[in-house]
């Protein structure tokens, strides 16, 4: 019992503690231009967050639900077709893996660094492989355009995001039975069958807990649009978390900044209690 | 029909190869080339000859060694105490009897989880402006401490559950006293997940970049994240010099991936919840 209080000290200290002033905030005139004169104000900052007329809430809520949907979608797409094809051993496979792997254990933000020098609207590699292959004429402003901005963070995003699911289902694909696509292949099952019949159901518990977790963890990451866009132009590639950020880093304003954080708890914790509803519904699936 | 597959397969399996090292490859060329090459049409591929001086300018004019040199510090202390406050932690929530107490410790661990570190940002910065310990880099390796113990008490405890209780109580029975028993027999089997832990920890905080923006701010303290940041802002540092930077800054979590990757994937998967 005794050997658990370091870790409750440090978690108290730098974790509870300032959730729980992060709340405190968000109901007070909090911010580092008027330090004097921090004083309760109610729901204002709230209110002040919603009826933004230069950072549109309603349109930072729809980008988040984009930036985590298409996100995840390709992500897992892509994860799974690696996955698949990495399924069977071949020569070199191991060396292969981590080279595939590797974006996974990078900042964000340099890779937000990296495909923000890509997406470069003059000097960018990608205007330049596009213009050779004929597919556009023109270079394209692919950050400072609003139209394209927010499908240029989302392409660094699935980058990012492929390895992940790539590994944790590649895990779930090797602990699929051999005997048992033996067993459809001796009764005649073919690849895409086996695939739909036999492969999908037995990972689907996999499936669903990491495309659950992996939605919380990239409505929380802001690092790649914070490197590549900062939410701009023009509102089009803010998300939640970036604007939280941008409240204290940007305008100073603490109070502000907190409801945005009071906000991404809220959606964190109904959320998390959809997720253990999901997961208790599964478990007595399975027993 | 079976050979046009595995073709079909290999090339699959190239496009993908092609597209994870695209972007590293571009970021090493551009770090490579001279200002002019960087801003030179048609865009060069390859590199003219090996230009070093983003990389001169890197260490030389920007303090970027120093920088370096916090980053390692920082990640290498946080990432050791948060592994030796977890492994306690873990061991004693996986021989915990009392089930009830057990859940509720690990119920407010996994709690800490669902809290992004930026939701920190602002509350830890006015607390640690009162006590006068912003701009430490002892103050940051604290915050780095705590924010990694959780999911290394969650993964260790995972690692302990998977060692017999048995095996100790024999220990104890030869004599070892309880802590000679975790030291000697527990910690010595558990030690790949134990390192897995470690490097995941290290490129976690290595890779931390708001939390030491917000608490960091004289030059002298900064960490590689938070140099990089500067330059964005610092008129004048070209793309060759950022690219270098961003390469420097990649090297150490691609070398602790490539040792450990093993052992990180093998944690990871294996009932993590951060990714």
């Amino acid at each position: 019992m005794a050997i658990m209080v370091p870790a409750f000290v440090f978690l108290t200290l730098f974790v509870y503690f300032p959730i729980v002033k992060g709340v405190v905030i968000s109901f007070q005139n909090y911010t580092l231009y008027d330090m004097t004169n921090i004083h309760w104000i109610g729901l204002d900052n709230f209110r002040a967050i919603m009826t933004d007329i230069n950072f549109g809430f309603l349109q930072i809520i729809i980008n988040t639900v984009i930036w985590i949907l298409v996100s995840l979608l390709f992500q897992f797409l892509l994860g799974f077709i690696l996955a698949l094809l990495m399924k069977e051993p071949f020569r070199g496979r191991g060396i292969y893996s981590a080279l595939v792997f590797y974006p996974w254990a990078l900042s964000g933000f340099a890779i937000g660094l990296i495909w923000a020098w890509m997406f470069n609207g003059q000097f960018g590699i990608i205007n330049d492989v596009l213009l050779r292959l004929g597919l556009i004429s023109n270079n394209v402003g692919f950050l400072s355009d609003p139209r394209y901005a927010m499908v240029s963070v989302i392409v660094a995003n699935i980058w990012y995001g492929v390895p992940f699911f790539a590994i944790m289902l590649l895990a779930a694909l090797q602990s699929v039975p051999a005997e048992l696509m033996e067993a459809a292949k001796i009764d005649g099952a073919g690849p895409v069958r086996r695939l739909f019949s036999i492969t999908i159901p037995y990972i689907k518990p996999t499936i669903v807990s990491t495309t659950l977790l992996r939605t919380m963890w990239i409505m929380n990451f802001p690092d790649i649009i914070y490197a590549m866009t900062g939410g701009g132009p023009s509102n089009s590639t803010n998300i939640l978390a970036t604007q939280m950020i941008n409240k204290i880093l940007q305008f100073y304003d603490y109070g502000q900044g907190a409801a945005f954080g009071v906000v991404i708890m809220l959606i964190l914790f109904a959320y998390a209690i959809i997720y253990l509803r999901i997961s208790a519904t599964k478990e007595d699936a399975t027993i | 029909m079976k050979l046009l597959l595995k073709i079909g397969k290999a090339l699959l399996l190239g496009v993908f190869l092609i597209l994870a090292l695209g972007p590293l490859y571009w970021v090493i060329v551009t770090s490579l080339k001279g200002s002019q090459e960087i801003y030179a049409f048609p865009i060069r591929y390859l590199p003219e000859s090996l230009n070093l001086e983003n990389y001169e300018y890197l260490f030389n004019i920007s303090n970027f060694g120093m920088y370096f040199r916090n980053s390692i510090l920082i990640s290498l202390i946080a990432a050791t105490g948060a592994l030796f406050i977890s492994m306690f932690s873990g061991y004693a929530l996986s021989r915990f009897r009392e089930q009830k107490l057990k859940m509720t410790l690990l119920l407010a661990m996994y709690f800490t989880q669902i809290i992004p570190t930026y939701m920190l940002m602002s509350p830890l910065f006015t607390s640690f402006a009162k006590i006068g310990m912003t701009d430490s880099l002892l103050g940051l390796t604290m915050v780095y401490i705590a924010m990694m113990i959780a999911f290394s008490t969650i993964m260790a405890k995972s690692f302990f559950d998977r060692i017999p209780v048995a095996l100790e109580e024999a220990a104890m029975t030869d004599g070892c006293t309880r802590t000679q028993t975790l030291f000697k027999v527990v910690i010595p089997l558990t030690l790949p997940g134990l390192a897995a832990i470690f490097s995941f920890a290290f490129v976690n905080i290595w890779n931390e970049l708001f939390l030491a923006v917000m608490l960091l701010s004289s030059d002298h303290n900064m960490t590689v994240p938070v140099a990089l940041n500067s330059f964005i802002s610092k008129a004048g540092v070209s793309w060759g010099v950022l690219s270098a930077g961003i390469v420097v800054a990649l090297l150490p979590t691609m070398i602790v991936f490539a040792f450990a990757q093993k052992y990180i994937i093998m944690g990871l998967t294996e009932g993590a919840v951060k990714g």
